[in-house]
């Protein structure tokens, strides 16, 4: 991230904005897309991302109003973009418009590799990358929205439970519970597959 | 099959790893022009709160003062002794005094 310490301040650019001067929020455009990005690739997938965030944004600029000068505008931002995000999964999983992916034969095959000793070494090596990006894929589709959003944050990114809960605007007690319940779901749908495969051959 | 308390350590290892990875994925460039663009149609943001807005916050600040004078009103009137008053109320309403010419006149 680009931080100037001679150009203007966040909070003298938001002034500017609030002024009349709607081009200087290319500023804050430049200087928060990569943060963003970063926050949104992570929870949608890749042909999801561009236009979320483009809301992101537009949130943010429509919400300037109700931005306090003496907080962080990085913080501010991430929380709109977390939200964003969830309430992406939250319609999502309303209209379902996406097809589910599924856990095939190969994936099945790779997580068994994966976890037997001589695998986990060459997980890179072997380039197995995307096979681990689908079944990781195909069990979020799984959870629900709230779940896997607390899933992503607490314990796939390792924020904690009050990071999350603040990014979230949900209570810690709720944040914990949920955080408890939706990896107990995760190792159930994997451990599922696994047996299958096991009951197959 | 259930894992092990190793496997479960092995699979959050690699799910974190993918999960990681999943910022390195290139996305267009195109979208920030994109948003200047729609960021320009909407034009200036309004700074200052609008009437409703500001009214929802006025009513909510007085809430606690209202709350408050409610309950001192409500005490005050339990307190007082609205008796008399009625009384005399009534007494005005039906027990007329009728008064005689003699009393009247003073005789």
């Amino acid at each position: 991230m680009d931080n100037d310490p001679y150009g203007p301040n966040d909070a003298e650019i938001v002034r500017q904005i609030l002024a009349g001067n709607v081009n200087a929020f290319e500023q804050l455009l430049k200087k928060y897309q990569n943060h963003v990005l970063m926050i949104i690739k992570k929870h949608l997938s890749h042909n999801q991302a561009g236009d979320t965030a483009q809301d992101v944004f537009i949130r943010a600029y429509r919400s300037l109003p109700t931005f306090k000068a003496d907080s962080s505008f990085e913080q501010w931002l991430s929380t709109i973009a977390v939200r964003s995000c969830y309430d992406f999964w939250r319609k999502h999983y309303r209209s379902r418009e996406f097809p589910m992916s599924s856990f095939t034969e190969k994936h099945q095959v790779w997580l068994e590799e994966a976890l037997s000793d001589e695998s986990s070494q060459s997980y890179h090596e072997r380039g197995l990358q995307k096979e681990a990006r689908e079944i990781l894929d195909w069990a979020l589709d799984r959870l629900s929205a709230e779940d896997r959003m607390v899933l992503e944050l607490v314990y796939l990114e390792g924020h904690s439970v009050k990071e999350a809960a603040r990014l979230l605007g949900w209570s810690t007690a709720n944040v914990k519970v949920r955080s408890f319940r939706s990896r107990k779901k995760l190792y159930n749908l994997l451990s599922k597959q696994g047996k299958h495969r096991r009951r197959g051959t | 099959m259930s894992f092990s308390k190793e496997e479960h350590e092995k699979l959050k290892g690699i799910l974190r790893q993918a999960y990681q990875e999943k910022e390195n994925l290139e996305m267009g460039d195109l979208w920030p022009d994109a948003l200047m663009h729609r960021i320009g149609g909407f034009g200036a943001i309004q700074s200052a709160p609008r009437f409703l807005t500001m009214f929802e916050q006025i009513v909510w600040q007085l809430a606690p003062v209202i709350s408050l004078l409610i309950l001192a009103l409500t005490g005050v009137l339990l307190v007082l002794d609205l008796a008399p008053e009625y009384d005399v109320f009534q007494l005005l309403m039906n027990g007329k005094e009728e008064f005689t010419l003699s009393q009247m006149l003073g005789v």
